[in-house]
């Protein structure tokens, strides 16, 4: 008697009106890592099928984004990129930007866009950022390497010494933290996005208006010394200054700073995962 | 079997019509500020329901989509939900399937659930057959192995191995359903969800998934559940049926009863039905129906209409095409979804206009019961023009006379035969 009504109540799973903010199953992730794969490579084939020029119009955009930023701010209003040839300077900003607002972007209307799948099949929605994110990485590949491509020409062909710097090696690590910082501003906001309409103007609007107070177009002490706190407020800024520095050798960083950030990038994270996985079942009935 | 494999605990669901707040930040903004800030009355106002619930509209704007449902699921049945539109059967399998949350209660349950709410889950237009099938695997949560596993079996189950290179937006609708259900038959769960899926794709390839269904549930022991609004279908395949009305659990239980009594409370017989104009007529380019009557010939004019009653079928149709050799084919169905035969008539040289025609069903030769009629209009005896399923539905008392059992009389009919009963010899005991 005892026995049967043991077994009776071993359940497996429970499903009940509870949400939670630690709802995170990585186990339950890891089954499901081949649909975020081959949602990458949906995304991929999708986006350069039947094109003339396939993924090398992931090139055209930086390229022409560089000759406007060097023509106009380079040359017609002359912000100095301190000792660096403006094109490098701009154009590893141009490609660390791109990565960032792509996956902001990328993540921030998931649930407006995939309502339909949502409501179908349940699958854990964490993957489909997590998709997002690997496509963004791969377009960065592309464009990282058109970066690389143009510093070996600056060097073989401009005289331009490439520095060699230890902190090379934390190239990866700068931007898997962008990365995670888009990301982690896409998920909160895919929930807000979700429930109010109105908030989409705002993002498209606020990202633009972000890139100028992160050093993109200008080097960080090239802002004057009492306003330069607003730049440094944003934690976008010492990843930049660490890219570059690593990359070209110029950039101001201090632990500080970089600790500031990744502190912010990490609680970010944690907190906006939270927030997605408390809303995220909610949210199927309002969009 | 017997080991309880879902358990569903006083399980309910509101929806709020309209949506979670106005939808718009300014308007949520001035709600917050007016409750929080200024302690005033909210124009919104929602009193609460309990201590975990969300807020409710005051002006009764909430919607039980399901109330305080309660039912166990053994190991190895197969459940049909049946219940009208809007009766919650598609929201109950949601909450199973954990696509939406319950609003109070609890789902228990064991093993992998498999849900096939819709046919084609992740298809993607632009993708070849075979990434296509990958895909939808994928977001039905099969794992890669299982999908290579199986690729042979899916694409010899869906018929389109020629097509498999080819992008699925260049498929037909028959043969995008006929790929989409391939993949989802081949899902391994322990319970298998089922949302009227099988009410897509032609009749034969219909035939082909319900075999398929059927199959996974005998053989290897799955536990399946099923909404349909077929219950021929959910008779067929269901050994057992759960009853919703208005997101109530009306009955739970024997699959036979539980059609039987949802039949009876929810069906009318309708015996006659007229349209005025063609617009409106059902039917297509060659025939439209204009009336479809069905007349109890009565005995005596306050009779019941019961087994002794001759019925009379009488309708008219629009032939919209000069010169065709039409006939009319009579099915008649049990409410079980059998059919009891298929009468046709004589083929006809139809003139364009309209054509009336009758058949008789005897007295004293249907058993009682529930019944639907469906006539089709077929040209040249062999070409299929018009289907009209289910256009009438009518019930047939019962009648005894001087019998003294009343247990449920058995038999799809009960006709009258000749029958001879007399005493050949006498013999002492």
């Amino acid at each position: 008697m005892l026995e049967s009504k043991e077994v009776t109540n071993h359940w497996e799973w429970e499903i009940n009106g509870r949400t939670r903010y630690w709802g995170l199953n990585l186990h339950e992730l890891w089954h499901y890592r081949h649909l975020s794969l081959s949602l990458v490579r949906r995304d991929f084939l999708l986006n350069y099928q039947q094109t003339v020029l396939g993924p090398f119009w992931l090139l055209v955009q930086p390229i022409l984004t560089l000759g406007t930023y060097v023509l106009v701010f380079n040359k017609l209003i002359g912000v100095s990129t301190g000792s660096l040839p403006p094109v490098l300077f701009y154009l590893s900003g141009i490609v660390l930007w791109n990565f960032f607002n792509d996956t902001f972007m990328g993540t921030s209307f998931i649930f407006r866009e995939n309502a339909q799948l949502f409501s179908k099949v349940y699958f854990p929605r964490l993957i489909i950022p997590i998709s997002q994110m690997g496509t963004q990485i791969f377009r960065f590949g592309i464009q990282f390497t058109l970066l690389l491509a143009m510093l070996a020409f600056y060097a073989l062909f401009k005289n331009y010494t490439l520095p060699t710097s230890f902190l090379a090696v934390t190239l990866p690590l700068v931007i898997i933290l962008v990365g995670l910082t888009g990301l982690s501003l896409g998920l909160i906001f895919s929930v807000v996005t979700a429930k109010y309409r109105d908030i989409i103007n705002l993002v498209t609007f606020g990202v633009r208006l972000l890139m100028f107070l992160t050093p993109v177009l200008y080097p960080v002490n090239y802002v004057p010394e009492n306003v330069r706190w607003v730049v440094q407020f944003n934690p976008l800024t010492s990843y930049f200054e660490l890219f570059r520095r690593a990359l070209l050798g110029q950039g101001v960083i201090s632990p500080e700073s970089l600790g500031y950030s990744l502190v912010f990038t990490l609680i970010l994270l944690v907190i906006s995962i939270g927030i997605f996985n408390k809303q995220g079942d909610k949210l199927i009935d309002v969009v | 079997m017997g080991d309880v494999v879902i358990q569903v605990e006083e399980l309910s669901k509101v929806y709020r019509l309209g949506t979670i707040g106005s939808g718009s930040l300014r308007q949520d903004l001035a709600r917050w500020w007016n409750t929080s800030v200024l302690k005033k009355d909210d124009p919104f106002y929602y009193p609460q329901l309990s201590e975990n619930q969300e807020p409710m509209d005051k002006n009764q704007k909430a919607f039980w989509a399901l109330q305080d449902l309660s039912f166990e699921i053994k190991q190895g049945e197969v459940w049909g939900v049946i219940g009208n539109n809007g009766a919650g059967k598609s929201t109950l399998l949601k909450i199973i399937s954990r696509i939406v949350k319950p609003t109070k209660g609890v789902v228990r349950g064991k093993g992998k659930i498999s849900s096939l709410l819709e046919v084609g889950t992740g298809f993607n237009q632009e993708l070849t057959g075979r990434e296509n099938i990958f895909m939808s695997g994928y977001i039905l949560g099969m794992t890669k192995q299982e999908i290579t596993a199986k690729f042979d079996e899916i694409v010899d189950f869906s018929g389109i191995e020629k097509f498999l290179d080819t992008p699925v937006k260049r498929y037909s609708s028959g043969m995008y359903v006929r790929l989409a259900f391939a993949v989802a038959a081949h899902l391994e769960p322990d319970i298998l969800i089922l949302d009227e899926v099988l009410s897509v794709g032609d009749a034969e390839f219909q035939k082909k998934c319900l075999g398929k269904v059927k199959d996974v549930s005998r053989s290897e022991g799955r536990t399946i559940l099923f909404v349909s609004h077929s219950m021929q279908a959910v008779s067929n395949l269901c050994n057992h049926a759960l009853w919703l009305q208005k997101g109530r659990l009306m009955e739970a239980g024997k699959a036979t009863t539980v059609i039987n009594n949802y039949i009876k409370g929810v069906k009318k017989s309708q015996l006659h039905r007229t349209w005025d104009n063609l617009v409106e007529a059902p039917g297509n380019e060659f025939v439209r129906f204009k009336s479809i009557r069905l007349t109890p010939r009565f005995s005596e004019p306050d009779a019941p209409l019961d087994i002794r009653t001759p019925l009379t079928l009488e309708f008219e149709f629009w032939n919209l095409v000069e010169d065709q050799d039409l006939s009319i084919g009579l099915h008649l169905f049990s409410y079980g979804g059998e059919c009891i035969f298929d009468v046709p008539s004589p083929s006809f040289q139809c003139k364009k206009g309209l054509v009336e025609g009758e058949c008789t069903i005897p007295g004293n030769f249907l058993n009682d019961g529930s019944y639907y009629i469906s006539l089709i209009v077929v040209k040249n005896t062999s070409v299929d023009l018009f289907y009209y399923e289910e256009c009438l539905s009518f019930e047939i008392e019962d009648y005894r006379g001087d019998i003294k059992w009343f247990g449920k009389w058995m038999g799809a009919v009960r006709p009258s035969f000749p029958f001879r009963l007399e005493q050949k010899e006498l013999e002492l005991v």
